[in-house]
């Protein structure tokens, strides 16, 4: 055996939600080519087949305990466009408060739980700010992990107060919302947000004000910001740049370079009559393809949409579908062929771009182009730290999403502020058959459910998450999905504990959990684990 | 000190989530305050790889004991009984939760999909999904009806979807501190101390249903949920308008519909088309009806309270 090949066996990695497995090739200590299969299949778009038509409100936030609110959105939205209803402007800003409150918990409760508690593993120990990553990071009892992960269920207070519960409500509807706030559920909200700001984003996080922050729009303000006081380089945000920079999470997961979004936030007074065409022109946070190796910006069209089921454990045929044209046949015999069929996702694809990374990563990329409406939400910074930095990483990846921390919380002021509490929040509409299809981004990105409506039940139903875009298998013209891309050259410094294959992972916020299988990069063949040769 | 191995089979991660809003006490609480030594969550775990093989295997032989076992999902048993359609470190994931219920003191299932199946379970069931001790009404499930955990309980079932964070942690620390007699199980073997009254106790539309003034449609600032949308509060099992979540409110004082997802048989009536937020009537009289109350007297009720009701009751009262 080649003396620079080396074998490592994971199973599973934890802190992404849900069932994977990731066969990687690794040689002279660098992955050199990689497979991911995801393990579960619940078939959630088989139980919703002949169901009722709003049976999606229900079981659909249950896809997802961490992304229910996005679930529910898209629900709300798919059957408002093929039942043709109209939506009054307040339970546009409902929704779209709820899809915040959700994304807004999530990023402590990612961030501290799920993400930062790698840089306390002993593969740092050597790094300058190891003593004080464990001291603010440890699970459980680090201080800052505590705090965060406790603040994190504050956000959900909100959604509760709209819709009951966080996670799993169904107060969307067809029409509206069920809820229809009073003044006292609009000042709690005001006070929670502030609670949140005041007690984590600006003393922990940011260690500046949120004005402050939001001054920065270049690369090179973000460096001048980190020096320009003790408080911002060693708050949770410098720290973490800091210490990332200093272990290389800015040098490795790298990925395709091709990025989707489909835009969120329906503008109050421009989706109250919605269409699946003129969503696009409707959103406030604008939709896109950004193609990283030309540099190049669009809309994204959901007609171009693609399932390829050629590597997953499905007999739907060897054509790329759009998912109205989706059969869902999933194949009893799931073992692994990496030749043949290997996952439970399908390749999700654009029709002419092929597969795309989500996720808040390309969120903000998106919002870097020209490519939207003078009023459409546009920040320039992530694209120009991109290209200072030389593409994406795992660090790029991470800071993205915790940037939007700004964006979310000024557009969750933004709904508070929108809402008029004498206005209905409800039109009852009338129940047609159709086909709809509803879209947002949750926090780990571009969400959607197609619904077609036919007798008064469902006939299909099909949901495409975050995940299913990162996590997909190869593609029919053998095209490697986004999490398999970009695990190609991440180092792994002690093959008895792989953190950076769980680095890449966790900066997708993958919604599964990882298995890796080494194997021997010249001849494919599994080799016996822990042993380095 | 009590060890705790909490995993997941087929799940949302809705109940770990649910989970981490608790505040008295926080999931961190747990450990620092109460001596919870969690020795792998999914979502929370340091370990990886190996390192977690090798915690599952000395619960296995009894070099960790294993004093709480909590399962959150479905046992997935498709296809063909081998539940390969979930695998976890390497194997179907219920031949872990098998053996590892086998050496556990206490085994908890948590979240409806580990109680009774749940959404999962659903009509045509395609994962041949179990809960952990039922399937929907049916006792036996995937460990069988004589089951019990080595402290001599059968599965402690904290049913919901998702569980409330209080209905977890309470019980968590009963066991753990030594409390674990005085928990009464109710036929489901749901913990009686939540799960004996019912959603509506507490609802803050209780004086609307007294007089029978509906909302008819939602987000209207009065009424009742249950004659016209399909609420469930007045025969659920949970105390949804006793212990609030998260902390501010409930589903039914929202504006929602209770689904009934404390109970066996949620989501109801396998979502048939024109069952969903709908009352289910024939003749004008709800068919279920508020748990012990029989059609005549319903309808002697109903006629008494429509001819009582105030003036106010129908307009509105949850008001801006």
């Amino acid at each position: 055996m080649s003396a620079n090949v080396q074998t490592l066996d994971i199973s599973p990695v934890g802190r992404v939600e849900g069932d994977l497995d990731v066969r990687v090739d690794i040689e002279d200590g660098v992955v050199t080519n990689a497979w991911t299969s995801a393990e579960l299949f619940r078939g959630f778009e088989i139980i919703l087949r002949d169901k009722d038509p709003q049976a999606g409100l229900v079981v659909t936030p249950r896809a997802c305990g961490i992304c229910g609110a996005s679930h529910l959105t898209c629900a709300a939205w798919a059957l408002d466009t093929a039942w043709g209803t109209e939506v009054p402007r307040n339970a546009i800003i409902a929704r779209n408060l709820g899809q915040l409150a959700e994304s807004l918990q999530s990023l402590p409760r990612h961030h501290y739980g799920l993400f930062m508690i790698d840089m306390t593993n002993k593969n740092y120990k050597n790094s300058p700010f190891y003593e004080e990553a464990v001291k603010r990071w440890a699970p459980f009892t680090g201080t800052n992990y505590e705090l965060g992960v406790t603040i994190s269920g504050r956000p959900v207070e909100i959604y509760a107060m709209l819709g009951g519960q966080w996670p799993h409500s169904s107060f969307m509807v067809p029409g509206g919302v069920m809820c229809s706030p009073t003044l006292t559920d609009v000042t709690r909200s005001w006070s929670i947000l502030e609670h949140f700001r005041t007690n984590w984003i600006e003393p922990m996080w940011l260690g500046c004000s949120l004005e402050r922050y939001e001054e920065i729009k270049s690369y090179d303000d973000f460096m001048a910001w980190l020096d320009e006081k003790p408080e911002h380089a060693n708050s949770d945000l410098g720290m973490m740049w800091r210490m990332g920079c200093d272990v290389g999470l800015d040098k490795f997961g790298k990925g395709l370079d091709k990025f989707v979004s489909w835009g969120y936030l329906p503008h109050q007074d421009k989706y109250n009559k919605p269409t699946i065409d003129g969503r696009n022109k409707a959103i406030q946070m604008p939709s896109g393809v950004f193609d990283g190796a030309n540099g190049t910006h669009k809309h994204m069209d959901q007609a171009m949409t693609r399932e390829d089921t050629t590597h997953a454990w499905y007999e739907e045929g060897a054509e790329a579908v759009h998912p109205f044209d989706r059969t869902t046949k999933p194949i009893s015999n799931n073992e692994h062929d990496f030749d043949k069929n290997y996952s439970w996702s399908t390749a999700t694809l654009h029709a002419e771009n092929g597969h795309l990374e989500a996720g808040p990563l390309a969120r903000e990329l998106i919002y870097g182009g020209n490519h939207m409406e003078d009023w459409q939400y546009s920040d320039p910074l992530i694209l120009d730290m991109y290209k200072n930095m030389g593409g994406a990483s795992v660090l790029l990846r991470h800071f993205a999403r915790m940037h939007e921390v700004k964006a979310i919380y000024r557009k969750m002021e933004q709904c508070l502020r929108d809402l008029k509490l004498d206005e209905p929040f409800y039109i009852k509409p009338k129940e047609q058959d159709g086909q709809g299809w509803g879209a947002t981004e949750a926090i780990r990105g571009a969400l959607c459910h197609w619904i077609e409506v036919e007798g008064g039940k469902i006939k299909n139903y099909q949901i495409i998450a975050p995940t299913t875009w990162n996590v997909g298998p190869r593609s029919s013209e053998e095209e490697r999905g986004p999490i398999e891309e970009a695990l190609i050259g991440t180092p792994i410094a002690d093959p008895t504990d792989p953190v950076e294959v769980g680095h890449v992972a966790r900066s997708f916020d993958s919604c599964l959990v990882c298995t890796v299988h080494a194997h021997d990069a010249k001849t494919g063949k599994e080799l016996s684990r822990f042993k380095t040769s | 000190m009590a060890n705790i191995l909490w995993l997941q089979g087929g799940a949302c991660s809705g109940n770990t989530m649910s989970f981490l809003n608790a505040e008295e006490p926080s999931a961190c609480d747990l450990v620092t305050d109460f001596g919870m030594n969690i020795l792998w969550q999914p979502s929370l775990g340091v370990e990886l790889g190996d390192n977690v093989k090798k915690i599952l295997k000395d619960c296995l032989s009894g070099a960790i004991k294993l004093d709480i076992f909590v399962f959150e999902g479905t046992v997935v048993n498709a296809p063909n009984g081998t539940g390969e359609w979930n695998r976890f470190a390497g194997r179907p994931m219920k031949d872990w939760v098998r053996e590892l219920c086998d050496v556990a003191d206490f085994v908890v299932a948590l979240g409806d999909c580990a109680t009774w199946g749940g959404i999962p379970a659903t009509a045509p069931n395609p994962t041949d999904s179990q809960g952990l001790q039922f399937l929907k009404r049916d006792n036996g499930g995937f460990l069988g009806a004589d089951f019990k955990g080595k402290a001599g309980l059968p599965v402690i079932n904290i049913p919901g979807c998702p569980a409330h964070p209080d209905w977890v942690t309470q019980i968590l620390v009963a066991i753990a501190t030594g409390r674990a007699g005085d928990l009464a199980l109710d036929e489901f073997q749901r913990p009686k101390t939540f799960f004996q009254s019912f959603t509506q106790t507490g609802c803050t539309r209780n004086m609307h249903f007294a007089y029978k003034v509906s909302t008819t449609e939602f987000a209207q600032r009065k009424g009742c949920l249950f004659y016209d949308l399909g609420c469930r509060g007045p025969m659920t099992h949970s105390p949804c308008n006793r212990i609030l979540w998260n902390r501010v409110s409930s589903k039914t004082r929202a504006g929602m519909p209770c689904l009934g997802c404390t109970e066996p048989e949620f989501p109801f009536f396998d979502l048939a088309p024109g069952t969903v937020f709908k009352t289910q009537t024939v003749m004008g009289i709800p068919k279920d009806l508020p748990t012990g109350v029989d059609k005549k007297g319903y309808i002697k009720l109903t006629g008494a309270a429509k001819a009582a009701m105030p003036a106010w009751a129908e307009e509105d009262i949850f008001v801006v």
